[in-house]
């Protein structure tokens, strides 16, 4: 009954592929994961086996993960390392940094070089109260400086932890850390933009919870191009085929998806991984 | 066949860049691949139910000609006869192409239990027309004393929040036969898979959350939950047909 021919039914699309296959066939990059059960939400597919078999059926090549349990509790990341040294290929970590506890963040970090599976650290501002230009965070963004490495933050659109604002500040201050915003500055879309283009060539969005909210994607790629912005799920908290199909149901082109899902990821950080 | 359980149309009160035009929604519905909508008015909580009932009526008239729409009445309280009783209502809906009932109590300033609506419910429950219940999911107690007033009624949760709501939704699918939600903010990894073998398939519906949501995600969700062809096309239409032609508004 449809009166035009569907996205999903595009020939040789990316959308067209998906709807056929349920994978593409490029791999996709997910660099924002989660991993253990959460106090207010009930995960039936949080930890390794059950996650990994999730991002098979859609063809994820890379799932970088930090654990619940690291951020909001006792666990320590030399044991996430182990969780992920007795995984898949799929899983890589984060090292989740919490600003109240300076001994662990240095001790962690001076394991780090011996972690093959960790690739960069992950910072939860707003949970940890404790604003991303703090310094207690500057012993581990010095260390990524160092060693140019990801640092993945929670930012929301707003919050004085990790809003617009903080993030530039960030991202000028170390210019030599690459910064994903996680969550693209959620909902306060004028600071997006500004949090790349105001930057020194070191920031991407990361999209975990846009997928799905009509035009954003699209006004995100207008405003810094889709070179700048990179995919991610909050697995286990969002579903691989929804956040998927939120970007690629997106009015933006193939490329641009291409782009989202795996072109930038490889391009910032190479396939070696 | 993809039939939409969950979208809002008209002019917001307060703009924004989501056009909810009929025409935009008939659009992008065609841009996706959805063949047909219930649709609600975008102004029920602001511009009130009576306003807004009429509004819908005759845009669906008007600018919906191949009739892929069917429209979502709101009720009120029976004592203040705003709206006609309960039979004539029904029958105005038939004619006007309205399918569904919602109520936004919080907004319009009622308690939703059966001293105000028993009637009315009970004859929607009687004739099994749908209750569109669309504002409940930040307050899971309301929705728990609603759908024990009122469990003989077909209701269907529109908007589960995005933050995972198993824990408030399974007891109520486990509990009220009638009770059926739409998936538009249902993204639980694997989630569609794991309430369908709960509780069937028959329980959960397409929505895409028209105009603040897009149609794609929740489309790709369910065409990939990883169950039976069969089980699919009920959650992305077949139910909802069935819902809406199981009612006997006359």
């Amino acid at each position: 009954m449809s009166r035009t021919q569907a996205l999903w039914e595009q020939p040789g699309s990316v959308a067209e592929q998906f709807w056929r296959h349920g994978r593409a066939d490029f791999p996709i990059y997910d660099m924002h994961g989660h991993m253990g059960a959460h106090n207010a939400i009930y995960f039936a597919r949080c930890e390794a086996p059950a996650m990994d078999a999730h991002l098979a059926r859609i063809g994820v090549r890379r799932l970088v993960f930090s654990h619940h349990s690291a951020l909001m509790g006792s666990m320590r990341n030399a044991a996430v390392h182990r969780i992920v040294e007795g995984c898949s290929e799929r899983l890589r970590m984060y090292v989740a940094i919490n600003p109240h506890y300076p001994e662990f963040i240095k001790e962690d970090l001076a394991l780090f070089d011996k972690w093959p599976f960790a690739i960069g650290l992950k910072m939860l501002s707003a949970y940890h109260q404790v604003a991303v230009t703090d310094r207690r965070y500057e012993y581990a963004l010095k260390f990524a400086s160092e060693r140019h490495l990801p640092v993945l933050n929670h930012t929301w659109g707003g919050v004085p932890y990790c809003g617009g604002p903080q993030l530039l500040e960030l991202s000028q201050r170390y210019p030599n850390v690459i910064f994903f915003h996680g969550h693209s500055i959620f909902g306060d879309w004028d600071w997006s933009r500004r949090c790349i283009v105001e930057a020194p060539g070191n920031c991407y969005l990361e999209l975990t919870a846009v997928p799905g909210l009509r035009g954003i994607i699209e006004r995100l790629v207008r405003d810094v191009g889709s070179e700048r912005i990179i995919y991610g799920t909050d697995l286990p908290w969002f579903d691989e085929y929804q956040v998927t199909g939120g970007v690629i149901s997106a009015d933006i082109g193939d490329d641009d998806i291409k782009n989202i899902l795996y072109r930038n990821v490889e391009r910032v950080l190479g396939t070696d991984w | 066949m993809f039939f939409d359980a969950n979208c809002q149309v008209g002019l917001p009160m307060n703009g924004g860049a989501a056009t909810a035009t009929i025409p935009a929604l008939l659009a992008e519905m065609d841009r996706n691949g959805v063949d047909r909508a219930l649709v609600r008015h975008i102004n029920i909580d602001p511009d009130g139910a009576v306003v807004t009932n009429e509004e819908l009526a005759v845009m669906l008239a008007n600018e919906d000609p191949a009739a892929r729409l069917c429209g979502v009445w709101c009720i009120l309280p029976e004592q203040c006869h705003e709206l006609p009783p309960p039979d004539e209502f029904f029958a105005a809906m038939k004619r006007q192409r309205i399918g569904a009932l919602t109520l936004s109590p919080g907004a319009h300033r009622w308690v939703p239990s059966r001293l105000c609506i028993g009637k009315l419910m009970d004859a929607a429950a009687e004739r099994r027309v749908p209750v569109i219940l669309p504002n409940y999911s930040s307050r899971w107690s309301d929705l728990y004393q609603f759908m024990a007033d009122f469990p003989r009624n077909t209701c269907i949760l529109a908007n589960t929040g995005r933050w995972g709501a198993d824990r408030a939704i399974r007891p109520l699918l486990e509990h009220y036969e009638h009770f059926h939600v739409e998936l538009s903010t249902y993204w639980v990894p694997e989630g569609i898979k794991d309430l369908a073998e709960l509780y069937g398939p028959e329980r959960l519906l397409y929505g895409s959350g028209f105009p603040e949501l897009n149609h794609g995600s929740t489309m790709l969700s369910i065409r990939h939950a990883n169950i039976a062809d069969a089980w699919s096309r009920l959650i992305a239409g077949g139910n909802l047909a069935r819902l809406l032609e199981g009612a006997q508004l006359s």
